[in-house]
């Protein structure tokens, strides 16, 4: 048997790695390639992909090319926690697109090594928002409190002056639970009436139960918060129940292809980010850039490709050569014209990561027309 | 084991020993000199993959005593591991991260699992044991998932680098040394286990659980030990995992890590030590064998897409030959080929003589 | 209430198809496959296969599905589970296991992650329905609890009433005096196999229309062996109040108390039994040896 173990050694011993070549600007970027939640959080990864690509192609930033390793931690927090270790070697900036599960590991990581950390596809933490973090930036377009003060004010603003009560439906992750039970308290500040959170595991195969839950206690208008296929599996069975209100979802990548296909006149999807229907310039190009590269389709593309742009953005601010630091006080200076992705620019300040003004839209099919059509127009937030 | 012509001890100790040829004794001690200075052979990334072979194969040691030396089938070994992590993070949460402290708080921790599961075991047998342990270990993860809610929020508990008084556990070759350490101690417990009373008394249960109790072994009393020995020791692979990884959250734990265990010890060989070690290797170091593969192969773009899956279903394949084939595992391949050499150039092995 | 009841049956309906394949496998192999799980979503994917290839024409998709999955099963137990007779039973069913692991490393190789919906693709639509005394279901929950229904009517029918059943059920008793009777049990062994993967399927279906299809609804699967252990794993009979039983415990504990308990409330409810009668409310009591 000691034989056996000292030939097992012997081999382990031969087995050399290699160490990777010192590259221009090493950024370490950590997605949900594969897994559930892969439908939100792929996306950005294959925007980065074909992003920097092209920069580098074309010769780089300050005549450096940017050199990204993407590992997948299929939106759990262990191999997150693997994956932030094995990233910050080396590397001047750690990025993040992600489920919030695997935030606490980065965020451990990026303290102990002071490294910047970019969250560019996953919901943007508190340490954001002013006062902001040294370290923590976030090019998402979703962030908490934020997103509720708008969702409220829409649901008041479409109840005219009827009174209506809102149901919260939310996912058993902190985010989005801690999210929908602000949201409580601000609709009752507002007026509102409402019925208690409903908590819906993200793994539950069925969601009539909890749809059942916020029928039963007479939701006019529901709010939803969380990863997709939470928020579109209440609205989903609520329809099969037969409720006849309102719901009120966040946006996330697949809003166009699933308000197509849910094709329900009370479903209505916000965000931040412009869906590719409204065919702007920057839409078409996007879409003839990531012709063949991509497996998600373009309309896929926004949250990554705005992220894209203002991590170029804040390289070329930071010139060469580019330590940490510098890049994290580069950062805290950026300001990035969205070219019509987003409602407005991404400004960044030292004491605010997040954004200086965030803008939202609400999209709902149209069954008249056959199609997805905005519910009015961009509503500015300013982040104080 | 006596091979070929025999070995004739003359002494009982020598009879004993556990290292009792003299090429053995040489070998053993090649292999502690190459565990020695192996850091300075090999670059840290191979060093990484021993030290998590070495901690694969503690939990592998634990379960081959439980369900290669007693017989006992447990599907819920992941929930052991979940028990041990969970300590530790419980302990964290409580400003008490020291090793001194969590790991015989696993260790206990674990032994009081193991008497929970091991004594409602006694009932069970074969499948419907198995069905047990593995709805047990559901019910644990539910235990560590609302633990988790409770104080991680959620996303799970940070670990910070386990003291010892002034010295901090930091670093590959940190580790590297500390984990084959215990690999070796939980290696030689292994053993000693398996030639010691309890050891026989479980061979006795696994093979013939009637002619076991007709010869006087106290059935209920050895497989309550067993399940002891078992998920004590894995709570405390569970607690070095916690340490090694600086962070504990219960989706690690799910009913794939018990697949793994299980996988490490039948293709490793069922009821050997030394299969326990070389399973654990195997399971460990296939995923990064398929990326070398893949890497080699320069497959066009898209592979990460793919990776993942082709790294989950190449261990389920080979998992299944392994079963199909060749179900005396690694470690029957390995005798065949120590055999090979040793009767070189007979083939067959002399028969005994009744003695 | 009617709610509560209605959501209940509905959700027994689908473990009680899932359940009657792992019955349907162990009362002729004697092998729990812990793949039915996935052989479910592997029938869902089959369907989705056929909407994609073919729009628009849901008998055709059906019958495809249908087809290859008990192709899929007969396939499965020759290939795997015939080369394990005489292996203790433990390896036959991690042998099981790893099959519910190759099955879903296949599927999401060849489909990713992605959620998918079939049904658009079908040309169905699932609009709710209301019942007698308020509760509202969809028309694929009908559906299940009719198929559901319907199954089990034809699979006592057939294993009572027809000849080739009656040899299937002396098979799974006593495999060496039937096949000194001239019963050719391997096949008979491999057809339920077959039937196992058809229940498999008919579940799969329902689901991916009703709710959603992904590659982890695997773990359904587990949940419903709680289910056929509960019934008695040899009776296809104690399915039935065995999905009831834990349905309903289920639908309840979400209801009136912890939803993230609804997850482990199924194998409390096999744990509960295990300690209290091992093999179930109407399974035979049986010493397990080696195949």
């Amino acid at each position: 048997m000691k034989s056996g173990l000292a030939l097992l050694a012997a081999l382990l011993a031969i087995a050399a790695g290699a160490s990777p070549a010192l590259a221009q600007y090493r950024i370490g970027m950590s997605a949900a390639i594969t897994g559930p939640a892969s439908s939100t959080y792929a996306p950005t990864y294959e925007a980065y992909k074909v992003y920097f690509k092209r920069v580098n192609d074309a010769g780089g930033i300050n005549g450096q090319k940017v050199e990204i390793a993407y590992e997948d931690d299929r939106g759990e927090p262990q191999r997150a926690a693997a994956n932030a270790k094995k990233l910050s070697e080396g590397s001047i900036l750690l990025v993040n697109a992600s489920t919030s599960a695997t935030y606490k590991p980065f965020m451990t990581e990026s303290e102990t090594e002071r490294i910047p950390l970019m969250f560019g596809g996953g919901v943007c933490p508190r340490e954001a928002f002013p006062p902001a973090n040294a370290l923590i930036f976030c090019s998402t377009s979703f962030g908490s409190k934020w997103d509720s003060r708008f969702a409220l004010g829409f649901i008041k603003e479409q109840a005219g002056g009827r009174k209506v009560k809102v149901g919260f439906a939310a996912q058993d992750i902190p985010l989005s639970r801690i999210e929908l039970e602000f949201a409580e308290q601000h609709a009752k500040e507002m007026g509102l009436e409402t019925i208690p959170v409903v908590v819906v595991p993200g793994s539950t195969p069925d969601f009539t139960p909890f749809a059942q839950k916020l029928k039963d206690a007479g939701a006019d208008w529901v709010l939803s918060w969380a990863l997709w296929h939470v928020e579109v599996g209440v609205f989903e069975a609520l329809q099969r129940i037969g409720w006849q209100g309102s719901y009120l979802l966040y946006g996330h990548q697949q809003t166009q292809d699933e308000l197509a296909r849910l094709k329900a006149p009370g479903l209505h999807a916000f965000g931040g980010n412009t869906l590719f229907m409204e065919n702007l310039p920057i839409h078409a190009e996007i879409t003839s850039l990531v012709k063949g590269q991509t497996t998600h389709p373009a309309h896929y593309m926004s949250e990554g490709w705005v992220s894209a742009m203002v991590l170029e953005a804040a390289l070329k601010k930071c010139g060469w050569p580019c330590p940490k630091d510098k890049l994290a006080t580069a950062m805290s200076g950026v300001s990035v014209d969205t070219r019509g992705l987003r409602g407005g620019p991404i400004e960044w300040t030292a004491d605010n990561h997040y954004r200086k003004s965030t803008y939202y839209k609400v999209y709902r099919w149209d069954a008249a027309k056959g199609g997805i059509v905005p519910v009015g127009g961009w509503t500015r937030l300013e982040i104080k | 084991m006596a091979l070929g012509g025999g070995y004739f001890k003359t002494t009982y100790d020598g009879d004993l020993a556990l290292v009792d040829t003299r090429l053995r004794r040489v070998t053993l001690a090649a292999l502690v000199v190459l565990l020695l200075v192996l850091p300075r052979l090999a670059s840290p990334f191979a060093l990484d993959l021993v030290t998590q072979v070495a901690l694969a194969a503690v939990g592998a040691l634990a379960l081959n005593i439980l369900t290669g030396f007693a017989g006992q089938v447990s599907l819920g070994h992941a929930g052991f591991i979940a028990a041990g992590a969970f300590t530790t993070a419980v302990l964290v949460e409580h400003r008490l991260p020291s090793p001194l402290l969590a790991l015989p708080g696993a260790a206990l921790v674990g032994a009081a699992l193991g008497v929970v599961v091991g004594i409602p075991a006694l009932r069970l047998k074969g499948l419907y044991l198995a069905l047990g342990t593995l709805a047990l270990h559901h019910v644990v993860l539910y235990v560590c998932g609302e633990f988790q809610n409770h104080w991680g929020a959620n996303t799970g508990v940070s670990i910070p680098p386990p003291r010892l008084g002034a010295w901090v556990l930091k670093g590959t070759t940190a580790w590297y040394y500390a984990l084959t350490a215990v690999a070796a101690i939980v290696l030689i417990l292994s053993v000693n286990l398996q030639r010691s009373r309890a050891g026989r008394a479980w061979m006795a249960i696994r093979d013939r659980e009637i002619a076991a109790e007709s010869v006087g072994i106290d059935v209920a009393r050895y497989k309550v030990l067993a399940f002891v020995w078992s998920s004590a020791l894995t709570a405390v692979a569970g607690a070095l995992f916690a340490y090694q990884r600086a962070f504990v959250s219960v989706e690690a734990f799910g009913f794939f890590l018990a697949i793994e265990y299980i996988a490490m010890i039948i293709i490793g060989g069922l009821g050997s030590s030394l299969g326990a070690v070389l399973g654990a290797a195997f399971v460990t170091l296939l995923p990064y064998g398929i990326d070398a593969a893949v890497a080699g192969l320069r497959v066009p773009g898209g592979a990460e897409y793919y990776l993942f899956p082709v790294k989950f279903g190449a261990f389920g394949l080979l998992m299944a030959v392994f079963l199909v084939f060749e179900p005396q595992g690694l470690v029957g391949i390995w005798r065949r080929i120590r055999n090979w050499f040793s009767l070189w150039p007979l083939r067959y092995r002399p028969l005994r003589r009744a003695s | 209430m009617t709610q509560v009841l209605a959501t209940t049956v509905v959700v027994a309906s689908l473990y009680a198809l899932l359940a009657a394949g792992y019955v349907l496998v162990y009362r002729a192999t004697r092998v729990l496959n812990l793949a039915q799980g996935d052989m479910m979503t592997l029938g869902g994917y089959f369907l989705f296969l056929g909407a994609t290839s073919v729009p628009g024409a849901p008998a055709l998709s059906v019958a495809a599905a249908i087809v290859l999955s008990a192709l899929a099963g007969f396939v499965i137990y020759r290939v795997l589970l015939r080369p394990m007779a005489g292996h203790p039973i433990f390896a036959a069913v991690l042998v099981t296991v790893t099959l519910g692991i190759l099955l879903r490393a296949a599927i999401v190789l060849v489909y990713t992650d992605r959620i998918r919906h079939p049904l658009p693709l079908l040309g169905l639509a699932n609009p709710p329905r209301r019942l007698p005394g308020g509760a509202v279901v969809s028309t694929f929950d009908l559906l299940t609890v009719g198929v559901a229904a319907l199954l089990f009517v034809a699979l006592f029918a057939f294993l009572r009433l027809s000849p080739l059943g009656i040899q299937m059920r002396a098979a799974g008793e006593k495999a060496l005096l039937a096949a000194q009777r001239g019963i050719n049990f391997q096949l008979l062994f491999a057809l339920s196999w077959a039937l196992a993967g058809f229940a498999g399927a008919l579940a799969g279906m329902l689901y991916a229309s009703n709710v959603r299809l992904d590659p982890s609804l695997g773990v359904l699967g587990l949940k419903a062996f709680a289910v056929a252990l509960v019934g008695g794993l040899d009776s296809l009979g104690g399915v039935i109040p065995g999905a009831l039983i834990v349905a309903a415990v289920e639908v309840l504990s979400v209801r009136y108390g912890d939803p993230l308990l609804a997850d482990v409330s199924p194998f409390l409810c096999l744990l509960a039994m295990l300690l209290v009668r091992p093999w179930g409310l109407f399974g035979t009591k049986e010493e397990l040896e080696r195949v």
